[in-house]
């Protein structure tokens, strides 16, 4: 039983109440009210590393957040726990409130996706939030790469990622944004209304390593601008945590351009106190942003672990 | 005859308008001149090709700093009217901890740490040798939107006039830089900047409107240059 008092959403609950961006959003649905039962999901997930394999040891959940079970199908990585989060919901809708807690114990490796892109709804009444915490303690390694946002007319969308990370562990942690339904709609290119999201990441200590807000507000600030979008519709945004020596070869392998013939530009910096490295690509098509990241996942690997990808799906 | 506009403060005014604009000098030595935020990159890869881009790329940065160290540089100069040395470091961490890349965290500590020495030499005031007592002890990163702030509050200019000076050097910087890097006329660049000037008010207000943890921004392609320059071969600037 999760204790009505402090629910684990009532973190993005107050976020939402206070952020300057959402100011004009604070007005309840028409339909069932923001935050109720079936609009407010949970999902906590804790990996142990066990004899030769980490395993789900901790599972709690809440509708419309699901998990089922941990799979070990990566043949490259047979000790690899694969979790897919799945929404039964299948979109997110206004009023929505998520929280998801994953911790991964000493020596935990996980893989951590979802089913389908995350579609954000168009909105004419509050907002949708996620919360999310991530906890990995000495020599875990934690891939968490979901699949794209894809954010309707109209949407409004909080998410809120608070890390902490041991210094020997890796995390890798992607967000792709698409602009819309890119082909759906006219208005539907860069037509939400607010997206905003926040990742903190600190020491086990409390020791803040570095911090990144992104607020994408297309009626406030031009999405085409020079320097922002400009030609390119899709974003990604991928933070890894890693030991210094390890980031320092990742970087060393990963290049950096910006090509308007292919369409796509990217490129990775070291984040503040040695942190890791953050990768950003933008491209035209979802499909040449997630093979960029899919290359940088690989060297990730290859630098951390010594493993080899797992053959792409041949629908994802 | 005292006249209307003279004001009776007009010496004081004088005085304050000559210090301002010594410090915020976009020539004031504390080597602006060897960056160019991500303009060298953007002219290499044809982000940046012409007056028109030139602009829009300058715009963004003004707007990206309107929303991010302006708002820790309105906090930091509330703080250090109060003398609070201790919530100026908070604030510098946070900044530090927002900057991103390499060469825009080696821009902002070196040009801070300069402006916060020379103010000690020039200004003298007890907090400005306090904080660079903090800066020199490796306590905290010393960013140059902070070192703004604690020199214009110790000489008793206003935060405004801080947001006003260091959003004027974030676009004399890549204007300086595109002069030295583009086929373009002063006339461009100056019109360029007369433009962008005039949203200084609206951002300020913004900006001191804001706290802390709303430092926010978005500008993908920008981060991506950064990147792209610090792999470069040739390079004319550190950033």
């Amino acid at each position: 039983m999760i204790p009505a008092a402090f629910p684990p959403w009532a973190r993005v609950e107050a976020l939402g109440a206070s952020m300057p961006e959402f100011v004009s959003f604070q007005d309840e649905p028409l339909q069932m009210r923001s935050g109720t039962v079936g609009k407010t999901g949970f999902l906590r997930l804790g990996f142990e590393h066990r004899t030769g394999q980490t395993i789900l040891a901790t599972l709690e959940r809440r509708a419309p957040y699901m998990v089922q079970r941990a799979l070990h199908c990566d043949e490259e990585m047979p000790g690899l726990a694969y979790v897919f989060l799945i929404t039964t919901t299948g979109c997110v809708l206004q009023g929505d409130r998520l929280a998801l807690d994953v911790t991964l114990g000493p020596r935990a490796q996980a893989h951590l996706t979802s089913q389908s892109a995350t579609k954000i709804h168009a909105m004419d009444a509050n907002y949708a939030a996620q919360s999310q915490t991530i906890t990995l303690a000495d020599d875990a390694y934690l891939e968490f790469l979901p699949d794209p946002v894809i954010p309707h007319r109209r949407a409004r969308f909080l998410s809120d990622t608070q890390i902490s990370v041991a210094p020997s562990a890796t995390l890798l942690f992607s967000e792709i944004i698409q602009p819309g339904r890119k082909h759906h709609h006219p208005d539907e290119r860069f037509g939400a209304t607010v997206l905003s999201i926040s990742t903190s990441v600190v020491r086990p200590d409390g020791r803040s390593l570095f911090a990144e807000k992104l607020v994408i507000e297309p009626r406030r600030y031009v999405m085409r601008q020079t320097g922002v979008m400009d030609s390119f519709d899709v974003f990604a945004n991928v933070i890894l945590c890693a030991p210094k020596d390890k980031a320092e070869r990742i970087h060393e392998r990963m290049g950096a351009d910006v090509n308007f013939a292919e369409s796509l530009a990217f490129g990775a910096c070291h984040l503040p106190n040695d942190a890791g490295l953050i990768f950003k690509v933008l491209g035209r098509e979802t499909a040449q942003v997630k093979a960029k990241v899919r290359e940088f996942w690989e060297i990730v690997r290859q630098e951390i672990i010594g493993a080899a990808l797992p053959p792409r799906y041949l629908w994802r | 005859m005292i006249i209307a506009n003279d004001g009776d403060d007009a010496s004081e005014t004088a005085a304050l308008l000559t210090r301002a604009l010594q410090f915020g000098d976009s020539m004031f030595p504390i080597g602006g001149f060897s960056f160019s935020s991500g303009l060298e990159s953007a002219i290499q890869k044809r982000v940046v090709i012409d007056a028109a881009t030139l602009r829009a790329f300058t715009r963004t940065a003004i707007e990206q700093a309107a929303r991010g160290d302006g708002i820790a540089l309105i906090a930091a100069h509330r703080a250090a009217v109060v003398g609070d040395v201790d919530a100026l470091t908070r604030i510098d961490s946070q900044v530090y901890a927002r900057k991103l890349s390499d060469e825009a965290r080696t821009m902002s500590i070196r040009m801070g740490k300069k402006f916060t020495e020379i103010g000690v030499e020039v200004v003298g005031a007890p907090l400005l040798r306090a904080w660079r007592h903090r800066i020199e002890t490796s306590v905290t990163p010393g960013c140059y939107p902070i070192a703004l702030a604690v020199n214009f509050a110790a000489q008793g200019l206003p935060a405004r006039q801080a947001f006003v000076v260091h959003q004027y050097g974030v676009a004399a910087t890549i204007l300086g830089a595109a002069l030295r890097l583009m086929k373009l006329s002063h006339i461009e660049t100056q019109k360029i900047l007369y433009e962008l000037s005039g949203q200084s008010e609206g951002m300020y207000v913004t900006a001191a409107a804001a706290r802390l943890s709303d430092m926010a921004g978005f500008a993908p392609l920008t981060e991506i240059l950064a990147a792209v320059h610090t792999r470069a071969h040739v390079r004319l600037f550190m950033s």
